[in-house]
């Protein structure tokens, strides 16, 4: 199943965007298509329901890629997701033809409760295996390869036994599957725990990147880095994208924006900013031995 | 590892849990039966810095609200967050679709709502008018197959899967969409057909008796001929040409708008008379 997702995957290599209503019209009604090498969606906004923007999404994809990033598998909860849930999910993923899917490495259910927010696991070897369990079921129930990603955390629920990077390479091992790495998240962790993201970065391997996210973040008054999505990438987060992708070559990188969203071209004059950094990673990679 | 996770929805659903207060944390920890290594990290400062997920989870779940019933939020003030803390607290959100937490928190507060004199006796009525919005813009398609376009009195009619027939004690429908308005709506019964237009709008039409009493039934599955018969015996009304002229008018105005299908040629028990 991997095989077939490193084929799709340098198909889709390069920078696309995370679909959001708030532009759909405006793409839609350009005369050329833009200039994105794939629309990221997010399967619940648009599963068991009719309506103006599955039929958007419908159009869309006569003219663009899309994958699949999805928002409640809730990767590390005790119970499994319904399986009308996974039904639904599975139905979505095959109708926009995604090559892989990918949820967040993260408790998102209590039980029967959806808490929409990803919320931190306790990291430790059981939730590692727990969640490497999780995933090749899911995998094998949705029919396509699956991806997790790291996301940003602002406090350990309990006692943790295993670093960050540690927990991650598990559940990379025992899962077999591959890893969204959000390179955003990465940095905001390494201002709010206080770490070297690049180094962070180093002790991950690289080889399983599926995909990466890069996106804005907000800093409190009190100085806790909020991953809010809503405001433009910053110059260090760009060039730990470069050194990234110096390391794991060519990979479809996603640019988020989910809040304070700007006009279309603006959104693209940054995707071109992203462009740029992701190029001269690409560049340094060809340089490498 | 459970005991964690019921912690944790605990601690951003339930009632606020001051961090400072020894005895509450002791007892919410051992409410949870948490680990004591666990326990430990979250008394050494754990537990300060896990509060902010609270703050996230609820101000998610509170727009997500706030987007599907703007003016029962702005009339409500304080009351709403009393109520929405409620919900959070005594039920929760079940569902994977941000969409349908404002259904959920709704269901939650029928009996509720009614029952406290703090709550105008509009606003339930206000809060599903609004709501059932988003809800028409989001119901699946329905497939055209088995239908035809000719209504016949021995068979079903088939709607789209977007409609809603809507009973209200109030004309909440008449309001303005302003959010600062605070103007009572008319107290009178009041009878919606809500529909999704083919341009995805969400319609209402306010109906007569008749054509509420007929839609109900048709919605419900009756064949035409039968639903007219019992309808016009539920308003104790003889049906005479022109009850039945209106309610032609009514169902060929309805399949205009793009609401009304035709007549369903396939039911679950097999074919209707009108596809043999």
């Amino acid at each position: 199943m991997l095989v077939d997702a490193v084929a799709e995957q340098n198909q889709l290599a390069g920078v696309g965007l995370g679909l959001r209503w708030e532009f759909l019209d405006d793409v839609l009604d350009r005369d050329q298509p833009i200039d994105v090498a794939f629309f990221e969606v997010s399967p619940e906004n648009y599963m068991r329901r009719g309506g103006y923007y599955p039929e958007a999404l419908e159009r869309l994809g006569e003219s663009y890629r899309f994958v699949t990033h999805g928002l409640t598998l809730s990767l590390g909860a005790v119970d499994p997701p319904a399986a009308d849930y996974l039904d639904e999910l599975q139905r979505e993923v095959r109708r926009l033809n995604s090559p892989w899917h990918s949820d967040h490495l993260c408790l998102s259910t209590a039980g029967s409760l959806v808490l929409h927010e990803l919320l931190p696991l306790k990291l430790c070897e059981a939730t590692a295996q727990r969640c490497a369990d999780r995933l090749r079921a899911i995998q094998d129930r949705l029919g396509v390869p699956m991806a997790f990603e790291n996301i940003s955390w602002y406090a350990h629920p309990g006692a943790q036994e295993l670093s960050e990077a540690d927990f991650i390479s598990l559940v990379l091992e025992r899962s077999g599957c591959g890893l969204l790495l959000d390179v955003n998240n990465v940095y905001v962790n390494s201002l709010n725990h206080g770490f070297d993201a690049a180094h962070f970065i180093a002790q991950l391997p690289l080889d399983r990147v599926m995909q990466l996210h890069i996106a804005g973040h907000f800093t409190r008054d009190d100085g806790l880095v909020i991953d809010t999505h809503g405001a433009r990438v910053i110059d260090p987060v760009l060039k730990l994208l470069t050194s990234t992708v110096e390391s794991t070559g060519p990979v479809p990188v996603l640019l988020e924006r989910d809040n304070n969203i700007p006009p279309l071209p603006d959104l693209l004059a940054e995707l071109n900013v992203v462009r740029r950094a992701y190029d001269a990673g690409l560049a340094a990679s060809r340089g490498r031995p | 590892m459970r005991s964690l996770e019921d912690a944790i929805a605990d601690l951003t659903l339930g009632p606020l849990l001051d961090a400072d207060d020894k005895l509450a944390v002791d007892t919410w920890l051992s409410r949870h039966g948490v680990e004591k290594h666990d326990a430990e990290q979250l008394r050494n400062g754990g537990l300060k810095r896990l509060m902010v997920y609270r703050r996230l989870v609820r101000a998610n779940l509170r727009s997500a609200v706030q987007v599907a019933i703007p003016r029962v939020v702005a009339r409500m003030g304080a009351l709403f967050d009393e109520y929405f803390d409620r919900f959070l607290a005594e039920r929760g959100p079940r569902t994977h679709y941000l969409r349908d937490v404002t259904t959920e928190f709704l269901d939650f507060c029928t009996g509720h709502w009614e029952t406290d004199p703090r709550v105008p006796a509009y606003m339930m009525s206000l809060a599903r008018h609004e709501s059932v919005v988003i809800e028409l813009n989001a119901m699946p398609v329905r497939s055209t197959e088995f239908v035809t376009p000719e209504l016949t009195l021995d068979n079903p009619v088939r709607f789209i899967e977007a409609t809603r027939l809507m009973k209200h004690d109030f004309a909440v429908h008449e309001l303005s969409e302003s959010d600062s308005d605070r103007t009572a709506p008319a107290e009178r019964p009041v009878a919606l057909f809500g529909y999704r237009s083919p341009e995805h709008t969400t319609r209402f039409l306010e109906l007569t008796p008749m054509a509420a009493e007929l839609l109900r039934r048709l919605l419900a599955g009756s064949p035409l001929g039968n639903a007219l018969n019992d309808a016009a015996k539920a308003l104790d009304i003889p049906l005479t040409q022109p009850v039945i002229d209106g309610s032609a008018r009514v169902l060929a105005d309805l399949a205009e708008r793009g609401a009304l299908l035709g007549t369903e040629l396939r039911t679950e028990q097999g074919t209707t008379n009108a596809a043999r």
